[in-house]
């Protein structure tokens, strides 16, 4: 059985439409015209035990609202999800009791207080036996680095230690099922690098299923097994990130380094390469690999002018996605 | 069902619990209060003194009992206090509400745990101004046990049914998301209405029907009347009984208004 399977999800929201000016207030205020906007828009996926998914989409794509039905905290429009077997809206409280959340933007630790009080607090509403709450404690003491945080108040802390604190009070209760939304939103590197090996390291050996939203790629090239690309409330893409590169990766780059100012060139190129610069002396060409192979590409190109030195690119993730984010995929 | 029956309070009691470690964290506010509560006490006590003049009695009481029963509304005046208001606009502004729903709790529960926790810690902080009421301004305490346990049972009934009405009308944020002003009418209404600074003795009758058809004289002119023998042991029966359908009321009328709410958040997403 999938721990997430969520079918033909959507959510409509009905924003009020207001008038400009003082004139367009008024007519607001007696008779409110309303704009339906579809933030998600019939999707499918399922999710299984101890899969790390990474749930991308530009902002505004539909993906904290689709982890807020996922919670339960927001009723569907229509379609239905079930973590567990369980509509989390209408067992809203038993849902809880499995799920661990992380909002990168908020908070649900109590800010005037040591981080060790509020965690306290947590484990003992979802009643972790006391041995196994000293346990985790320990454990996440090593990995998170909390051991100096646990008496700093909440309201003192850095960024960074804040969001150890979140995971932490996120997980100690151990679920079964993890919504890390952009986990390392304005994180530094050394912090966002203990961060994805604490997930990594929680997910080891324990089944626990996670869907993370993030826009930083590097969290999903690290942790991600499988991506959801989601944009205008629709799933674009649901696949292993090595189908997105096959997908959508298509084209390389070769960059030249010529003798002959590069803007004066003219050369024949095989079919498919089109040049994406011409400064001084440096040539940069764009290539369809299903077309034509590097060696074709480079060997024309220094039959036909002096070349110093080449270098090939492989596209990233970040510009393919960038690609997929800006239409690509509707071609 | 019994299994749960005992493991559900430690919850709420756990969150009681943290209400006076938050209240630590801010010690000035103590401090501040305590001068200001006192400069207060201090003004209607030498006001109801003028007022009185020579006068033996007013509306049947005496210048004694008035005075017993100011200071006695002073010491107590947590019992008023229910803030939820603000909390309830601020988490909804901050995006704190989702975690709260993600709790496996009840959610009026945690707010009513949260709620108690708030009164028996600003009681404790009221022990100063009790010794000032004392020492000060020479307040007689009552001396019979029974009457004091009278009194505690229709405190809790009173606050208890405050809360559940402060509840309903904080869930009116969840639409305006507009607090301060809410707040400040609340905080002026419970003052006034509660019967702290007049006793409801000597309002005028239509003034009383007011004050008694809403929650705030429940938490502590009621409790109080009981406290300095106004309200006569004898009545206290009936006067528990009308509190416990304030009581049960004004749940049932909180849950209908919440659910209601709770879809603006949950279907318009807050």
């Amino acid at each position: 059985m999938s721990v997430i399977e969520v079918s033909q999800l959507t959510k409509v929201f009905r924003i009020p439409k207001k008038e400009p000016g003082l004139g367009g207030a008024v007519k607001g205020l007696f008779r409110p015209r309303f704009e339906a906007k579809t933030a998600v828009d019939h999707i499918d996926f399922k999710m299984d035990s101890g899969e790390i998914v990474g749930y991308i989409g530009v902002n505004g794509a539909g993906k904290s609202t689709t982890i807020k039905m996922l919670t339960g905290v927001l009723l569907p429009t229509s379609g239905s999800a079930r973590i567990l077997g369980r509509d989390p809206h209408r067992q809203r409280v038993a849902n809880a009791r499995e799920i661990g959340v992380v909002f990168g933007q908020r908070t649900q630790l109590w800010w005037d207080l040591a981080l060790i009080e509020s965690l306290n607090l947590i484990a003992r509403i979802y009643e972790v036996p006391p041995a196994r709450y000293r346990q985790m404690l320990e454990r996440f003491s090593e990995t998170l680095d909390l051991g100096d945080l646990l008496k700093v108040p909440v309201r003192n802390m850095s960024l960074g230690q804040k969001m150890r604190a979140e995971l932490a009070a996120a997980l100690i209760h151990e679920p079964k099922v993890v919504y890390l939304d952009e986990p390392t939103i304005g994180l530094d590197l050394i912090v966002k690098e203990r961060i994805r090996e604490f997930i990594r390291s929680q997910c080891a050996g324990t089944g626990m299923t996670v869907l993370l939203t993030t826009h930083d790629l590097g969290d999903i090239e690290e942790l991600c097994q499988r991506v959801l690309i989601i944009d205008a409330g629709r799933i674009l893409f649901d696949g292993p990130i090595s189908a997105i590169r096959d997908r959508f990766g298509k084209y390389r780059e070769i960059a030249f380094e010529t003798v002959a100012p590069a803007a004066g060139l003219s050369l024949k190129l095989p079919r498919g390469t089109e040049v994406v610069e011409a400064s001084e002396h440096r040539l940069r060409v764009r290539f369809d690999r299903t077309r034509a192979t590097a060696s074709q590409v480079a060997s024309q190109a220094m039959n036909q002018t002096e070349v110093l030195d080449f270098s090939l690119s492989e596209p990233d993730l970040a510009s393919i996605v960038k690609q997929i984010y800006n239409g690509a995929l509707v071609k | 069902m019994i299994r749960r029956l005992f493991r559900e309070p430690p919850k709420y009691l756990a969150i009681l619990g943290m209400v006076p470690k938050v209240f630590m964290a801010y010690q000035l506010w103590f401090w501040i209060g305590l001068v200001l509560s006192t400069i207060a006490m201090a003004i209607l006590y030498f006001f109801w003194r003028a007022v009185y003049g020579g006068t033996q009695a007013i509306a049947g009481l005496t210048l004694d009992t008035t005075l017993t029963y100011i200071l006695l509304a002073q010491v107590f005046r947590p019992l008023t206090d229910v803030d939820l208001i603000y909390e309830f606009g601020y988490n909804l502004r901050e995006g704190g509400i989702v975690h709260h729903l993600l709790r496996p709790l009840n959610f009026q529960g945690m707010f009513y745990a949260q709620s108690l926790g708030n009164l028996a810690t600003q009681m404790v902080l009221q022990i100063p101004m009790a010794l000032v009421a004392t020492f000060v301004f020479g307040l007689r305490w009552p001396a019979d046990p029974v009457v004091w346990g009278a009194f505690l049972v229709s405190a809790i009934m009173g606050y208890t049914a405050l809360f559940f009405f402060v509840y309903s009308v904080a869930c009116l944020t969840f639409y305006t998301t507009e607090v301060w002003g809410l707040g400040v009418l609340f905080f002026g209404m419970s003052l006034f209405l509660s019967g702290g600074l007049v006793p409801l003795a000597m309002m005028p009758g239509w003034l009383r029907t007011v004050v008694l058809s809403i929650p705030f004289a429940q938490a502590l002119a009621v409790p109080i009347n009981i406290l300095t023998g106004i309200t006569p042991l004898a009545q206290v029966p009936q006067v528990w009984l009308s509190q416990l359908v304030w009581v049960v009321s004004l749940w049932l009328a909180s849950n209908l208004v919440f659910r209601v709410a709770l879809r603006k958040v949950t279907v318009q997403g807050g």
